[in-house]
C-alpha cells in the first residue's frame, strides 16, 4: 500500500541530477568556524573544503566534537562561517542576512534528528505539516498526507506522536523533512536513538528518498552500518576533512 | 541542621540562579497583601478621624444624654440637682467652615468655667490664659487648636448654618487635650448663639462617682442609667458614653467589611499564579524529587521542603507589603474619607498608625496564601515514587488533568454557591453573598481546563486559516499544557470576572441613581447652608428666609425640608419633615409596593404617619403597616410606616414624616434645604441671582437642577473610585503573573522554538507565536472573566449589596466601561508578551536543540 503511494506519489519536480562537471549543490570552501565558551575560543571547524553533488547521499563520520555537526548547521544555513564561504544551490550564505538564510532554509533545506523533536502538542500529519505552514502554504493536508503514506504511517496520521514508537516518530520526521521539496536533507545521527533493526528500516528509508527523489542528503554518524549505506563517506577529526571519499 | 543545608541547597539556591519564578511569586504575595494592608490602615484612618471630631474634649464620661432635635439645657439644671455627686457637662457639638481656607472642622461649645477649673488635663485647663479669662464669656471668643491662627486676638471667619460670623481667637486649646485635627471651641452660650440652638445643647456628658462604672459589671451601671431615664423625660435618651460614636462605626462596619474583602481580590488573583509557579517547579524538578526519594528523603520531607519554600516566598513578600501597603494606603484614606463623609459621618483623615496588629495581618494573610496556594502541589512532589529519579516529567503534567471529574465537581460547586445566595445574612453581613461568589470563582476554575479544551480544540482550524500557523501552533501549546493554562486563564478570568461584575454593579447602581434624580429632583432650584457637606450634618437656615425667597420675582413656589440625625435601635438614621404643600414634589416619591405616591402622601399629611427610606426599611426590617416609636423632644412618639420608598441618598436610612407633624414635636421652623420652582417662563440665571440679593446676609449653595445632579454622580464616582483601584491592582498582579508564566513557558518551550526555526520558522513567526498564545489567554480569560462576572454581578446586585446596605438595584449593562475595560485587559495581555516573544526569538537554535 505505502509502496504504491510512493510510486504515485507527487513530490515537487527536481532538477535533473548533475553531471560531474556541474556546479556542486552544496560546497565549503576554507570554512571556518569558531565558538566561544566562557570567553575562550574554540575552533569546531579550521579550513573545511568541501563540495556535494545533487543527489548524493554521503555520511559524515568521525568521533564526538570533531565538527560533524557543525558542518550540518553550517550546510543548514543555521549559521554563518566565521570565515570562508558555505553555498547552498550557488548562494554564498554569508550573503544573506538572518531573514534570507531563513528564507534559504526553509525552500531548500529539510533536517532529521537524532531525538526525532517532534511537537508534541501536534498530531502526526499536524506536524509534517509545519513547513508548509510555515511557508505561507494554505492548504497543506494533500501533501503531508502524501509524504506519511510514503513513509508508510498514513494510517496514524490523526494520533499524537507520544502514542508512536521510537521508529514510527523518525519516520514522521523523515516526512515532516521532505514535505516541502527541499534539496538537501541533514541527517543528524537519525539512528542514534533507535534499536539496530529499526534504525537499519530508518536508513533504508532515507536511501529510498534520495534514490526517488534526488534528494541530497548530508548524514553526521557514529555508525559503520549507516556509512556502509551512503555513495561517500567523508571523514573529520579535530575540525578537519581529512578524507573526502 | 541537615535538612536545613539540603533545604538551602536543593530548593532555595537554585532561586538566586533563575529568579523568574521567584520573582512572580514575590509580586503577587507583595502587591496582593499591599492592597489588604492598604485597606486596613485607610480604613482605619478614615474611620477613626470622626470618633475624634465628635469626642473632642470630651473627656472621659460614663453617660451621654442625647434626644432628637436637641436636649432642653433646664435638663442639665435638672441632673445637676439630682443628690448624687454628678459631673454634668453639656456640650453642643456642630460643624463650622473656615471662610478663609473652606475646611469644616468641629465646633463644640462648652462650659469654660468649668473646663477651666477641671483637673482633667484633657480638658481646657489651661487654654485660657490670664487675658483669655476676661472673654471666657464673650461670644466672640473662640478658641483653636494652633493649625488655625498664629496668636491670641487673630481675627477669624466662620461659616455656620447660613451664616458668616466674626470670632476674634482667645486662647489655643492644649496639646494635652490631643485634638486630632482641627478644632474650634466656644463657650456653651456663644456656641447656642452662633448655632442657633437657644434653649438646647446637643449632648450632655454625666460622670457618675465611681468612674469605673462601667467595666464594674451592669448592674450599677443599669442602676445609674435608671436613676437617671427616671430624672428625664421619656423622649430623651441615656446611654453609655460613646453610642453614638459606637452606632456608626457599628453602620461603617458593613462598608468597611465590604471594602476589606474586596481587598482581598488581588490575593485570590495572586493564589492562582503562586499555585500555576509552584506546579511548574514540581513538575521541572520531578526527577530531582525522585531522587532525593531514592536517596532517602521521606513523603514528609518533600512536602514539607515545598511547603517551606513557599512560607519563605510569603514572609518576603509580605516584608515588601508593608512599605508597599503604607504607600497605598495614602492613596486610598482620601478615597475612603471622601466615602464615609458623602454617606456616612462627617470625617477628616486620621493618622495613619503601622500597628503590631497591621504587621501581623500582612504576614499572616501572606503566608498563609502562599501556603495555601502551594498545597496541592507540594502534595503532589510528595507522592512522587523514587522510581521517576530519571523520569521526564513533563507529561505527568499534562494527564493528571481530569476534566471530566473536575466538571463533576465544578457544577456541584455551582450549585452550592447558587444555594449560598439565597441564605441570609449573618449579623448583618452577607457572609453567604460572599461565600457564594467564592464557590462560583472555584467552580470556574476547575471548569477552566474543559473551557479551553474546547476552545482551543475547535478553533484552532479557524485560528489557523485566519491568523496562520503561529495560531495553530499557539492553540495547540495551550490545550497542550492545560494545567497551566487553565491556572493562568483562571487567574486572568478571576481578574476581569472582579472587574466585570463590580462593573456592572457600579454601572447598574449609577443608572439606578442617575434614574431616581431624574424622577427624585423636581425643583429648579436647591438651596443649603454654605459649607462643605457631609451626610450626617443638617444645617439650618434661618426660617425667614424662605419668605423673602418666596416673593423674589421668578419664584412660584419654595419647599422646605428640615433633616435631624436620631439614633434608632444602636445606628444612626435621619429623621426629616418635608414640605407637604408642594405637589410635584410628591409625585415623584417612588414606593416600592408600586402603589401611587399622591394616595400615600396624602394619608402621610392626615396624622401621626411616616414613609421610610428602603435602606431604613432593610436594616431595621420595617414594612409597611409597623409602628415606629421615635423619641422626639421630650416624648415619644409612635408613627404608623404607610410605604417604604426608594432612596440613594444616604445609607443610614431616612424616616421621612410631613414637615408639619414633625414641628409639632420638633418646633425648629429653620429649614435644612429648601427647593425652589419657579415661574414658567422664569430664567434661571436671573432669578438665582435675585434670589441672592434678596438675602444678602445668608450664606447659601445655590445648585441649579442640573447642578446638583451633576454633583450626586460626581460623589458617587469619587465613591467607587477605591473600587476601581483595588480591581486595578488586581489586574496588575494578573499581568505581572501572566509576564511571568509567559517567560516560563518560552523557557520551557525552548526546543520547540529551536526546532521551528530549524523547519523555516522566522524570528517574526516565533514573536508572533507567542503574542498570539498571549492574545488568546487574554481572550479565553475575558470570555470566560466575562460569563462569571456575570453571575458574580447577580450576586453583587441582588446579595452582597442588598443584604450589606439595602439599596434595590435595577440591573443594566454598563457597555461602553465593559468594552473599555476588556480591551484595555486584553491588549495588557498581548504586551505581556512582548518580553517573552523577544526571549524566544533571541533563543540560540542550535544550542536549545541540542541541550536535551
Amino acid at each position: 500500500m505505502s509502496r504504491m503511494t510512493i510510486e504515485t506519489g507527487t513530490l515537487p519536480p527536481k532538477p535533473p541530477p548533475p553531471s560531474s562537471a556541474a556546479a556542486p549543490l552544496l560546497s565549503f570552501d576554507a570554512v571556518e568556524k569558531d565558538y566561544s565558551n566562557e570567553g575562550e575560543r574554540v575552533r569546531a571547524l579550521d579550513g573545511v573544503s568541501l563540495d556535494i553533488g545533487s543527489g548524493e547521499f554521503v555520511a559524515l563520520v568521525g568521533r564526538s566534537g570533531c565538527g560533524k555537526s557543525t558542518l550540518l548547521h553550517l550546510a543548514g544555513a543555521l549559521d554563518f562561517p566565521t570565515a570562508g564561504h558555505v553555498r547552498l544551490a550557488g548562494t554564498a550564505t554569508d550573503t544573506l542576512n538572518e531573514a534570507g538564510l531563513t528564507r534559504l532554509r526553509r525552500e531548500m533545506v529539510g533536517f532529521v534528528f537524532q531525538s526525532f523533536q517532534l511537537l508534541n502538542t501536534l498530531s502526526v500529519v499536524e506536524n509534517v505539516e509545519v513547513p508548509l505552514l510555515l511557508a505561507g502554504e494554505t492548504h497543506p493536508r494533500p501533501h503531508a498526507m502524501e509524504r506519511l503514506a510514503e513513509v508508510g504511517l498514513a494510517e496514524l496520521a490523526h494520533r499524537m506522536t507520544h502514542q508512536l514508537s521510537g521508529g514510527q516518530m523518525q519516520r514522521v520526521a523523515i516526512a515532516r523533512a521532505l514535505v516541502h521539496g527541499p534539496r538537501v536533507l541533514l541527517a543528524d545521527e537519525p539512528t542514534g536513538n533507535l534499536d539496530t533493526a529499526t534504525g537499519n528500516a530508518i536508513l533504508q528509508l532515507l536511501r529510498r528518498m534520495c534514490d526517488e527523489h534526488g534528494v541530497t542528503v548530508l548524514m553526521a554518524t557514529h555508525s559503520a552500518e549507516a556509512a556502509a549505506l551512503a555513495n561517500r563517506v567523508v571523514r573529520m577529526r579535530d575540525g578537519r576533512v581529512v578524507e573526502a571519499g | 541542621m541537615g535538612g536545613l543545608v539540603l533545604l538551602y541547597r536543593l530548593m532555595l539556591r537554585p532561586l538566586v540562579r533563575r529568579p523568574g519564578r521567584a520573582l512572580v511569586i514575590l509580586f503577587a504575595v507583595a502587591l496582593g497583601d499591599a492592597a489588604v494592608v492598604a485597606i486596613d490602615l485607610a480604613g482605619d484612618a478614615a474611620a477613626g478621624s470622626f470618633h475624634s471630631s465628635i469626642e473632642t474634649l470630651a473627656g472621659k464620661n460614663d453617660f451621654e444624654v442625647t434626644a432628637a432635635g436637641g436636649v432642653p439645657e433646664e435638663l442639665a439644671a435638672r441632673l445637676a440637682r439630682l443628690p448624687y455627686p454628678l459631673t454634668v457637662s453639656p456640650r453642643i457639638e456642630s460643624h463650622a467652615t473656615v471662610a478663609a481656607t473652606g475646611e469644616t472642622v468641629p465646633l463644640i461649645g462648652v462650659d469654660m468655667i468649668a473646663e477651666a477649673n477641671a483637673a482633667d488635663p484633657s480638658t481646657l485647663a489651661g487654654a485660657a490664659s490670664n487675658e483669655g479669662f476676661r472673654h471666657l464669656n464673650g461670644p466672640d471668643a473662640l478658641w483653636v487648636t494652633p493649625g488655625l491662627a498664629n496668636r491670641a486676638g487673630e481675627k477669624l471667619d466662620l461659616l455656620i448654618n447660613d451664616r458668616r460670623l466674626e470670632f476674634t481667637v482667645r486662647g489655643f486649646v492644649p496639646e494635652a487635650a490631643r485634638v486630632s485635627g482641627d478644632a474650634v471651641v466656644m463657650d456653651i452660650a456663644a456656641a447656642q448663639m452662633a448655632t442657633g440652638e437657644a434653649g438646647r445643647v446637643d449632648r450632655i456628658l454625666i460622670r457618675t462617682p465611681d468612674g469605673g462604672i462601667r467595666t464594674s459589671g451592669g448592674a450599677d451601671f443599669e442602676t445609674w442609667q435608671k436613676r437617671l431615664r427616671e430624672a428625664l423625660p421619656a423622649g430623651v435618651m441615656v446611654n453609655a458614653q460613646g453610642s453614638e460614636t459606637f452606632a456608626n462605626r457599628r453602620m461603617l462596619a458593613a462598608f468597611r467589611w465590604n471594602l476589606r474583602i474586596l481587598s482581598y481580590i488581588a490575593l485570590v488573583v495572586g493564589a492562582f499564579l503562586i499555585y500555576n509557579a509552584v506546579s511548574v517547579s514540581v513538575v521541572r524538578r520531578r526527577a530531582e524529587i525522585g531522587v532525593m526519594r531514592a536517596l532517602g528523603a521521606s513523603r514528609g520531607a518533600v512536602l514539607t521542603a515545598f511547603l517551606l519554600e513557599a512560607g519563605a516566598f510569603g514572609a518576603l513578600g509580605s516584608a515588601a507589603a508593608l512599605p508597599l501597603g503604607r504607600l497605598l494606603a495614602v492613596g486610598a484614606v482620601k478615597m475612603l474619607s471622601t466615602t464615609v463623609n458623602a454617606l456616612y459621618v462627617s470625617s477628616r483623615p486620621g493618622v495613619m498608625t503601622m500597628t503590631a496588629e497591621s504587621v501581623a495581618l500582612a504576614f499572616a494573610v501572606g503566608i498563609g496564601v502562599a501556603l495555601v496556594s502551594a498545597l496541592a502541589p507540594a502534595r503532589e512532589a510528595s507522592l512522587v515514587p523514587p522510581t521517576e529519579a530519571m523520569a521526564r516529567g513533563r507529561r505527568e503534567f499534562e494527564v493528571r488533568v481530569q476534566r471530566g471529574r473536575d466538571a463533576v465537581i465544578a457544577l456541584a460547586l455551582a450549585g452550592l454557591g447558587a444555594a449560598a445566595a439565597q441564605a441570609p445574612e449573618i449579623e448583618g453581613k452577607p457572609v453567604m453573598g460572599y461565600l457564594s461568589a467564592l464557590l462560583f470563582v472555584a467552580a470556574a476554575a476547575l471548569w477552566m481546563p474543559m473551557v479551553v479544551s474546547a476552545v482551543m480544540g475547535a478553533g484552532a482550524g479557524t485560528l489557523r486559516r485566519m491568523l496562520g500557523v503561529e495560531a495553530l501552533l499557539a492553540a495547540r501549546s495551550l490545550a497542550g499544557s492545560l494545567r497551566r493554562t487553565a491556572v493562568l486563564v483562571g487567574a486572568l478570568a478571576t481578574a476581569v470576572a472582579m472587574m466585570t461584575s463590580v462593573g456592572i454593579m457600579v454601572g447598574s447602581f449609577r443608572q439606578t441613581v442617575l434614574n431616581w434624580m431624574e424622577s427624585e429632583l423636581p425643583a429648579d432650584l436647591y438651596l443649603r447652608p454654605a459649607g462643605a457637606a457631609s451626610a450626617d450634618q443638617h444645617p439650618t437656615i434661618a426660617p425667614y428666609v424662605a419668605g423673602r425667597i418666596a416673593k423674589v420675582p421668578g419664584v412660584e413656589h419654595v419647599s422646605l425640608f428640615r433633616a435631624y440625625e436620631i439614633e434608632y435601635q444602636g445606628l444612626p438614621a435621619t429623621l426629616a419633615g418635608a414640605d407637604p404643600d408642594l405637589q410635584r414634589s410628591q409625585q415623584s416619591v417612588t414606593f416600592l409596593s408600586g402603589r401611587p405616591a399622591n394616595a400615600i402622601l396624602r394619608q402621610l399629611s392626615a396624622g401621626d404617619n411616616a414613609i421610610v427610606s428602603e435602606p431604613f426599611a432593610n436594616k431595621h426590617r420595617v414594612r409597611a403597616g409597623d409602628a415606629l416609636t421615635l423619641p422626639l423632644g421630650e416624648r415619644r412618639v409612635t408613627f404608623r410606616v404607610l410605604d417604604v420608598f426608594y432612596d440613594y441618598g444616604h445609607e443610614a436610612g431616612f424616616i421621612l414624616l410631613d414637615r408639619r407633624t414633625l414641628l409639632k414635636y420638633l418646633p425648629d421652623a429653620a429649614p435644612s434645604n429648601m427647593a425652589v420652582y419657579l415661574a414658567p417662563g422664569a430664567d434661571l440665571e436671573q432669578t438665582r441671582a435675585a434670589i441672592r440679593k434678596a438675602v444678602p446676609n445668608s450664606n447659601l449653595l445655590l445648585f441649579s437642577n442640573g447642578e446638583i445632579r451633576r454633583e450626586g454622580i460626581r460623589v458617587f464616582d469619587q465613591t467607587f473610585a477605591i473600587t476601581y483601584a483595588l480591581e486595578a491592582i488586581s489586574i496588575l498582579v494578573a499581568i505581572g503573573g501572566i509576564i511571568g508564566a509567559l517567560i516560563s513557558i518560552v523557557m520551557d518551550r525552548r526546543r520547540e522554538f529551536g526546532v521551528l526555526r530549524f523547519l523555516g520558522a522566522t524570528g517574526a513567526q516565533i514573536r508572533n507565536l507567542i503574542l498570539v498564545e498571549a492574545g488568546l489567554i487574554g481572550l479565553l480569560a475575558n470570555m470566560v472573566g466575562l460569563a462569571l462576572g456575570y453571575v458574580l454581578s447577580l450576586v453583587l446586585v441582588y446579595v452582597i449589596n442588598k443584604q450589606s446596605f439595602g439599596w434595590t438595584i435595577q440591573f443594566h449593562w454598563p457597555v461602553a466601561v465593559l468594552v473599555a475595560s476588556l480591551s484595555v485587559v486584553y491588549v495588557a495581555t498581548v504586551l505581556a508578551g512582548l518580553y517573552p516573544a523577544r526571549m524566544a526569538v533571541r533563543l540560540d537554535p542550535i544550542e536549545v536543540v541540542h541541550e536535551e
